[in-house]
């Protein structure tokens, strides 16, 4: 396989994996941006297990998952029913508090970051495969679960703690503890996410873990659509691959493009191109011989 | 004794600032009824054009003035239609909604100012703009008149914008709104101008912060309006959003509490402390110390 084409497939799911750690808590109306910062924690904290205590790579991944659950659980007992924007402010804090930390810790590398990750199997070639295979399990098991949550009670009662907190909360729904599993679990996603990251690049450095990454996962969720978890499988290779087939002046200039690609969905299609709608019509499609609503079939639209 | 009354003062002009940022922040959050994360992102644009127009005017301050506030008015006004577009199409206020859009917004400043000024290299005021000479040295105490500029600018900015407020006719409109968006309608208001004119208002209050931070920093960068953005945005929460008196004393406890830390320790961890500190702040009181007032 070719390294362009690595790079595409392998980012690309992160993308999709990082976004849905964003479209979780989104269920519940908190954009939390933790997870970036705990993709900077989690993949640092592995890269040192790596580099200085020669830890084996698998379970440097596996502890990037659990240091992700267990940073996200912790702040979740805060912030499982804030309102959004303080979630939002916990996230930003977490980013400037992380990179401040790492840029004065020599362990870690400091403002150079940490280079020459081992190779997963001891060669590069095998490496990207095996980063791939986990990769694109962890999409499908991740997809998966949410797949699964979002047709489950849980998923309607997030759903209606989104329209009302205080209507939910009638209907018997904890809030706090709907919020905590979310966030905690989209913390999980985002610690793996991070140590892989840095896998792919075999470097950890802080220009991975910026503010762009969070404009990128949201343009993704916002475009692709955040009320279905598909928007994000489909936005995500498009965002990402088409910027890499653009001349590099252009290409350069990606995050303009992104930000005013949100701001033209939000303004003209703030449900995303992929609408919860859009989905029940295919579910039902599937079922019926492809019709929609009571008469009509796929063809006649 | 004499490094902590400097880093008051010091901490006294940075505090400054952030109240004129927050109370732009907060005017539209209660007027316009959006969270315009990227105002400060607005007001690092300003200081790049305002650098702009000395470079190509001979370092004319009159003209650089003019120009911080005339772009911070435009930027703000011209956002004004999409944020109402959003709230229209969601059929009601959705503070959610108006963040995304804004993060949005700052995420095109803060690339554009990365690519189109400069190289993306930080940028340098020019020295008759830049207040860094000292006017009262007693000891370690040192005053800079960009100091003082920005306190006594910052003192009379926030005043009148309180007289605006509490004195006139439209600052009734704008706190009728506040209080009650569906009964100042029913009266007659006219909510979607009176938001308008929130927007230009604090579109001159962010032109005239640009001037300042320009006077008291002398310099910027691309990154400087996501970090201010973070810290107005967490000020504004710790003291209630919304709550105007709130982000005035929270504000100023931010300047005074960062200049302080700087003056015992290096740069760097002293930005992280205050982080750490706002952060605290908001995990034990997600609602502010002084009451939302939404």
């Amino acid at each position: 396989m070719s390294l362009p084409m690595y790079y595409f497939l392998s980012i690309t799911a992160v993308y999709i994996l990082m976004s849905w750690a964003l479209y979780l808590p989104y269920r519940v109306a908190h954009l939390h941006f933790l997870t970036v910062a705990n993709m900077a924690i989690s993949g640092y904290f592995a890269g040192y297990l790596v580099m200085s205590l020669h830890v084996p790579l698998g379970i440097a991944i596996i502890t990037g998952f659990i240091t992700g659950g267990i940073v996200g659980f912790i702040i979740s007992l805060f912030m499982g029913d804030a309102p959004t924007f303080a979630v939002v402010i916990v996230g930003f804090t977490f980013i400037y508090i992380t990179r401040t930390v790492v840029e004065n810790t020599k362990a870690v590398g400091g403002t150079l970051g940490l280079f020459g990750i081992p190779s997963l199997f001891g060669s590069p070639s095998l490496h990207r495969w095996a980063i791939l295979i986990i990769l694109y399990f962890l999409v499908l098991i991740v997809g998966f679960l949410i797949y699964r949550f979002d047709h489950s009670r849980l998923g309607r009662a997030a759903s209606a703690i989104f329209v009302d907190k205080d209507l939910a909360r009638s209907f018997g729904v904890d809030v706090k503890k709907m919020g905590m599993l979310l966030q905690t679990f989209s913390s999980i996603i985002a610690g793996g996410c991070g140590v892989l990251y840095g896998f792919i690049y075999k470097s950890f450095n802080l220009d991975y873990f910026t503010f762009s990454l969070i404009g990128i996962f949201m343009t993704v969720i916002f475009v692709g659509g955040y009320t279905t978890q598909w928007g994000v499988v489909a936005a995500a290779p498009v965002l990402y691959g088409v910027p890499l087939l653009f001349p590099p002046a252009i290409a350069s200039w990606r995050i303009v493009i992104y930000g005013a690609l949100l701001i033209l969905v939000l303004v003209l299609k703030p449900k995303g191109f992929i609408t919860r709608e859009f989905v029940y019509k295919i579910e039902r499609g599937g079922k019926n011989g492809f019709r929609f609503g009571r008469n009509k079939k796929i063809n006649d639209f | 004794m004499e490094v902590f009354i400097a880093q008051i003062i010091n901490g006294l002009s940075l505090g400054s600032i952030y109240v004129l940022l927050v109370t732009g922040f907060n005017l539209l959050l209660i007027v316009a009824m959006i969270i315009h994360f990227s105002y400060p992102q607005v007001v690092v644009f300003s200081m790049y054009i305002a650098w702009m127009v000395m470079k190509f005017t001979n370092n004319s301050i009159i003209l650089a003035i003019a120009a911080a506030v005339g772009s911070a008015i435009i930027l703000n006004l011209i956002s004004a239609p999409l944020f109402q577009k959003v709230m229209k199409k969601r059929e009601g206020v959705d503070i959610n909604t108006t963040m995304v859009l804004s993060l949005g917004i700052g995420m095109i400043i803060t690339d554009i100012l990365s690519h189109g000024f400069n190289e993306g290299l930080p940028i340098a005021f020019p020295e008759n703009i830049v207040g860094d000479k000292s006017v009262i040295e007693i000891g370690l105490i040192s005053v800079s008149n960009g100091q003082i500029y920005t306190l006594v600018v910052g003192i009379i900015a926030v005043s009148g914008l309180f007289w605006l407020l509490y004195r006139t006719r439209p600052g009734r409109a704008f706190r009728a709104i506040a209080e009650d968006p569906n009964g100042a309608k029913l009266v007659g208001l006219p909510l979607f101008k009176t938001a308008l004119a929130s927007y230009a208002v604090t579109g001159v209050l962010g032109g005239v912060t640009a001037i300042l931070l320009a006077v008291l920093l002398g310099t910027t960068s691309p990154g400087m309006g996501e970090q201010v953005a973070n810290k107005v945005l967490a000020v504004s929460i710790i003291a209630g959003l919304g709550n105007l008196t709130g982000g005035l004393i929270v504000g100023l406890l931010l300047g005074i509490l960062e200049a302080v830390v700087q003056g015992y320790i290096s740069g760097s961890w002293a930005n992280a402390i205050a982080f750490v500190v706002m952060l605290v702040v908001i995990l034990f009181k997600p609602k502010g110390l002084f009451g939302m007032k939404l």
